[in-house]
């Protein structure tokens, strides 16, 4: 009797319709999954430590790498070396982190086969998509940000932080450097958000995680390849690889801002058109299979 | 599935070779221009100077002071000024009471220069010193204008800057080696600049005038001028003098240039 009368007091709350579970509780469904997964922990544990080691080794050479932006102040500047970092970090190292969660979170679905479980019992679609895909994103400027801490406060650290020489040779006092560098590092948000829609996209479509990780990764290399070639360089302002050059500006004298716009844009763009191809494969698809 | 995959490659693969020949074909609308180098270069370069400037100790050298300003050129008379290549070069002039400029008027850097609008030069060792230099309290520092890194606003102002330096005719050959018939040869280069080369070297063996003969170089190439009449016998050296009227010498602007060069004995 006194069951009854809790349910019967339970059940008005929620609309019959909307007995599934809002976006708020696929969020953290998804998060605690993403959470309980051994190499999620082992990223962002590497996103602290790596760039110290890194910093550390770096540091210890007896020439400076000459070949990357700021790489002959690395030895001796701080902020250099926390660009140099930032410069190699986003060739492959930045899609990478990102891959390694977005191109999975739709193919383990597919690989455990439990499509139909979640969307028949708990969820609807595209409460399931959104939730995937705002906590990839999350993850993903999570391990940036952990990545640039860890970068800037090691260099500051083990190098120092003396004034910097910037790009139009002009020094950079430390308080503005310090500042400039953690802006360079924030405008990776862009891009990498753009590499996180990517890594969705094809983490959606090819219901493989290995596609979904592996494809993002080769295809940014391939975008930087053909936007450091000389003759098409009309192209660059739509590969998403341009953005993450798009610090340059911030460190010149005096400073420019055209390229972060142009970030703003093309990582915008290749996010909408990703997570849209994605939404529409993922609302097609038949999971009765699965 | 496969067959999706290989055919959205597929079409990747031709959308990015058809845009990118017709791109190429069209010249591709580069960032990289003169005009944007011989404005950032410069700058650059003078606030690297002055930095050397304060490591050596010398007074009164501000980027400002140093009125530093740069003709740019890509890859000599035969390509065009525009587009990322390691075949930049940039003529630099500018004014330092320690230090003054070679008569021709500048310096030569050459820069390596990315699509992103980034580059890297290297300066003239002859003008800004060697890899490392001796600050003033004695140490070994890395010399900041001997090779740096730079960036420029790939949206910044594209007008041409109207900077021209003439190209710097030198004597390349370093020992006379007389033809059978006994007549001699010069080697000339015409270095970057503006308009290419133009003038005459005249010949003199001892007492013998070997003849005067005109020459037409396009810049960054090298030519060779011959001179018929032949060194007479017993004559030790041969001297050149090179005589520009389009370009500069040597010595300087208008100034003719000698060299003198050893016949070998016998």
């Amino acid at each position: 009797m006194t069951s009854t009368t809790v349910q019967r007091h339970r059940a008005p709350v929620v609309d019959a319709a909307a007995h599934r579970p809002g976006l708020g509780a696929a969020l953290s469904w998804e998060s605690r999954k993403l959470r309980s997964q051994l190499r999620t922990k082992a990223l962002l544990v590497g996103a602290v430590l790596a760039p110290l080691a890194v910093v550390v080794i770096v540091h210890s050479q007896p020439r400076p790498p000459k070949d990357t932006l700021f790489g002959r102040f690395a030895t001796d500047n701080g902020f250099a070396m926390a660009l140099l970092v930032l410069g190699f970090a986003s060739q492959w190292v930045l899609p990478l982190l990102t891959a390694v969660v977005a191109g999975d979170i739709f193919a383990s679905e597919d690989q455990h086969g439990t499509w139909k479980t979640v969307l028949t019992r708990s969820t609807s679609r595209s409460t399931l998509f959104w939730a995937k895909t705002a906590v990839a994103v999350a993850f993903a400027l999570v391990t940036l940000a952990l990545l640039a801490a860890s970068t800037i406060a090691a260099s500051w650290l083990v190098v120092g932080h003396q004034p910097l020489t910037g790009l139009s040779g002009q020094v950079v006092p430390a308080h503005t450097a310090l500042a400039l560098v953690a802006g360079a590092w924030a405008s990776m948000a862009l891009p990498i958000i753009g590499f996180t829609c990517l890594a969705l996209l094809f983490s959606v479509w090819s219901r493989n995680a290995a596609v979904g990780i592996a494809a993002p990764v080769v295809l940014g290399l391939v975008m930087q390849l053909v936007g450091a070639l000389g003759g098409i360089e009309t192209l660059r302002p739509f590969l998403l690889s341009t953005p993450f050059e798009a610090w340059h500006g911030l460190l010149a004298a005096p400073r420019f801002t055209g390229p972060l716009l142009d970030s703003l844009v093309t990582s915008a763009g290749w996010s909408v058109v990703c997570l849209t191809a994605a939404y529409l494969i993922l609302r097609r698809r038949d999971i009765t299979g699965g | 599935m496969r067959r999706s995959i290989i055919s959205v490659v597929l079409a990747l693969v031709a959308v990015v070779a058809v845009s990118g020949a017709v791109l190429a074909g069209t010249g591709g609308g580069s960032s990289v221009t003169q005009a944007r180098l011989e404005r950032s270069l410069p700058t650059e370069f003078a606030n690297l100077y002055s930095q050397q400037a304060r490591l050596l100790g010398h007074q009164g050298v501000t980027p400002a002071s140093l009125q530093a300003e740069a003709m740019c050129d890509k890859g000599g008379a035969v390509e065009d000024n525009v587009g990322p290549g390691s075949n930049w070069n940039c003529l630099v002039s500018w004014t330092d009471p320690n230090n003054p400029m070679p008569p021709e008027g500048y310096g030569k850097f050459e820069l390596d220069v990315h699509s992103n609008g980034c580059y890297t030069a290297s300066g003239p060792s002859k003008l800004v010193g060697f890899q490392t230099i001796t600050d003033r309290r004695g140490a070994e520092v890395t010399n900041p204008v001997y090779e740096f890194d730079g960036c420029f606003d790939p949206q910044g102002d594209n007008t041409p800057t109207g900077v021209e330096f003439p190209s710097l005719v030198q004597v390349t050959t370093t020992a006379l080696q007389p033809s059978d018939d006994g007549t001699v040869s010069l080697q000339l280069s015409c270095g970057t600049g503006v308009a290419g080369c133009q003038g005459t070297v005249d010949a003199k063996a001892g007492d013998t005038d070997l003849g005067t003969v005109p020459f037409t170089i396009p810049e960054e190439q090298t030519a060779t001028v011959h001179f018929p009449t032949p060194v007479p016998a017993g004559a030790d050296s041969v001297d050149f003098t090179v005589t520009v009227t389009k370009g500069v010498s040597s010595k300087g602007p208008g100034v003719p240039a000698t060299t003198t060069l050893t016949l070998p004995a016998g």
